[in-house]
């Protein structure tokens, strides 16, 4: 395992990452980028900009909890070496994501207010489930929680998101590419290094099929709270009409999953987000030897 | 990259804000740590010790690593009990610093023909510092943030910081490259503690006295520590007596005396 993990070394991650894709970068994105005039002076976009970053920031604000509080129960040095390059990038996408907000005209004295306004409820608890196992030390749940379960949501999601960006708003787009990259090297050390312990370590499996159900559903219900219902498909249509009025004729949003996103409707890009990621936790677990459960649908 | 002048104009808030982010570190650190692989230049130049030196030499970074362990385990378990973004932020740069500290040093022993650094670690720690950790690893888990800040960021980071300052005078060339790496993190790790705790001592005068007991308990720990790495580096009586004293300035500038 210890050769494996050469590979998540500190001297890796500057190499790869600082010394990277992130050079001359200034909070996620070129230097001199802003969020496009569209963004800022439209009421409803600005808003809805606001209440999508809320969300990350609440995300990532999880996973830094998450992986500083995973370093002190790791079972040896490299992981502790590794979580602690998480835990920096972790605590960068809290900082750029909050960098946004600002950018998007949140005041700083307002920031804890907007986001207790804006936080979904079953992303709370998503993150409550998850932490619950860092708080009691309890690695393997918490490593897989965070690394398979969270890890593989916010790569997706941020996926989606940066497809349906990338023409409409190059700045937000930047940002995500470096958290994608980001999301990848933690996702790829989740799958790695647990599949070794779980072998040292089955009884371990229940504990951890039980928390993936749960996260599983309270991840679903934050999509449903997100696209279904009469008032998230008006605000969907009116933020499309604006969008194209800006964009003319071209067509604004991305392809994702192999869907031209501009094509779906609210209940489509749900369930094409939720069968996305379910589809990876199933991949991914299934390559650590967790049997994955199916989740109830809210 | 930030001009330290136009980062000292700025008003408290704003000064806050811009140092303890993630931003300022990775300008701060992509200044010396580019082109650096583990901790020194890929060609610099590394003379063979005598048996015996090399031998001391190991013992001191076995006992380093064990500082920095401390350090990292300090710094990850604050996180959570950090009391606001720029603190969580902050500490989360600190402990990729941390990190890299131990890997370099560990690195350093390979470099050195350790064949199984972990084990080494074990057997060469001073009983003085594992008791040091205990304590540390004791006010984390209790997440009391003021002791713990003033035991991590004050105490432990001036120990190392004297300790690495002194080394590094009469070390290798390929040592001192990286120690003097690590002692720019240092820095920044004590000024945070300061600024944090000096803050906190304005609003909340009678926390003195909380801090001077711990003060109390650990500064044996660290004097006998200092003195353990001191004799193994075969420092001069009267050089030893300058580390003590730097450390306490260090420690004195919050105005917890004993």
């Amino acid at each position: 395992m210890a050769d494996f993990l050469s590979g998540y070394s500190i001297q890796y991650w500057l190499e790869s990452c600082a010394q990277g894709y992130l050079e001359e970068t200034q909070f996620g994105h070129e230097a001199g980028v802003v969020e496009p005039a569209l963004v800022l002076g439209d009421d409803l976009l600005r808003e809805q900009a606001i209440k999508v970053t809320t969300q990350l920031v609440v995300g990532e604000r999880c996973a830094l909890s998450a992986s500083s509080g995973l370093i002190n129960a790791a079972p040896d040095e490299a992981a502790r070496r590794f979580l602690a390059t998480q835990t920096l990038d972790e605590a960068r996408h809290v900082e750029i994501f909050t960098q946004r907000l600002y950018d998007l005209g949140v005041k700083k004295p307002d920031l804890e207010s907007t986001l207790r306004e804006h936080a979904n409820p079953n992303l709370v608890k998503f993150a409550e489930t998850l932490l619950e196992k860092v708080e009691n030390k309890h690695f393997i749940p918490g490593v897989v929680g965070q690394n398979i379960i969270l890890e593989g949501m916010a790569f997706s999601v941020f996926e989606m998101i940066y497809a349906g960006n990338q023409k409409l708003n190059p700045k937000f787009a930047q940002t995500l590419s470096g958290t994608i990259a980001d999301e990848r090297r933690h996702v790829g050390f989740g799958e790695n290094y647990i599949g070794a312990l779980l072998k040292q370590h089955p009884e371990k499996k229940p504990e951890i099929e039980r928390m993936q159900k749960e996260m599983s559903y309270y991840m679903l219900a934050t999509f449903a709270d997100q696209f279904r219902g009469d008032e998230n498909r008006a605000e969907m249509d009116e933020m499309r009409r604006a969008a194209r009025a800006a964009a003319g004729e071209e067509a604004p949003e991305g392809t994702w999953q192999g869907a031209n996103l501009a094509d779906l409707d609210p209940d489509e890009m749900e369930g094409l987000l939720s069968n996305t990621v379910l589809g990876e936790f199933k991949t991914r677990l299934g390559r650590i030897g967790i049997d994955y459960q199916t989740p109830s649908r809210p | 990259m930030s001009d330290p002048a136009e980062v000292h104009a700025l008003d408290p808030e704003s000064f806050e804000e811009r140092v303890h982010s993630f931003q300022f570190w990775f300008e701060s650190v992509q200044g010396y740590l580019a082109g650096r692989e583990y901790g020194h230049r890929p060609d610099a130049e590394d003379p063979p010790l005598e048996e015996s030196e090399r031998d001391r030499l190991v013992t001191v970074l076995c006992n380093y690593c064990v500082g920095e362990t401390a350090a990292l385990d300090g710094a990850s378990g604050l996180v959570a009990a950090a009391p606001n973004r720029l603190t969580k932020i902050f500490l989360s740069t600190q402990v990729v610093d941390e990190g890299r500290h131990l890997e370099v040093l560990r690195h350093r022993l390979v470099e050195l023909g350790v064949e199984r650094p972990e084990e080494e670690v074990e057997r060469r720690v001073s009983p003085r510092l594992r008791d040091f950790r205990q304590r540390l690893d004791a006010l984390v888990a209790q997440r009391d943030w003021d002791a713990a800040i003033f035991a991590q960021n004050v105490i432990l980071e001036a120990m190392e910081f004297s300790t690495f300052h002194m080394h590094a005078q009469f070390a290798d060339p390929l040592t001192r490259e990286l120690l003097i790496g690590i002692i720019k993190d240092e820095r920044r790790h004590i000024g945070f503690g300061e600024t944090e705790l000096g803050r906190r001592l304005r609003v909340h005068p009678t926390l003195r006295d909380r801090l001077l007991r711990v003060r109390s308990q650990l500064d044996p720990l660290v004097l006998a520590t200092f003195e353990d790495a001191m004799s193994e580096l075969q420092v001069p009586r009267a050089e030893r007596e300058d580390l003590g004293r730097s450390y306490l300035g260090a420690v004195e500038r919050l105005g917890v005396r004993a």
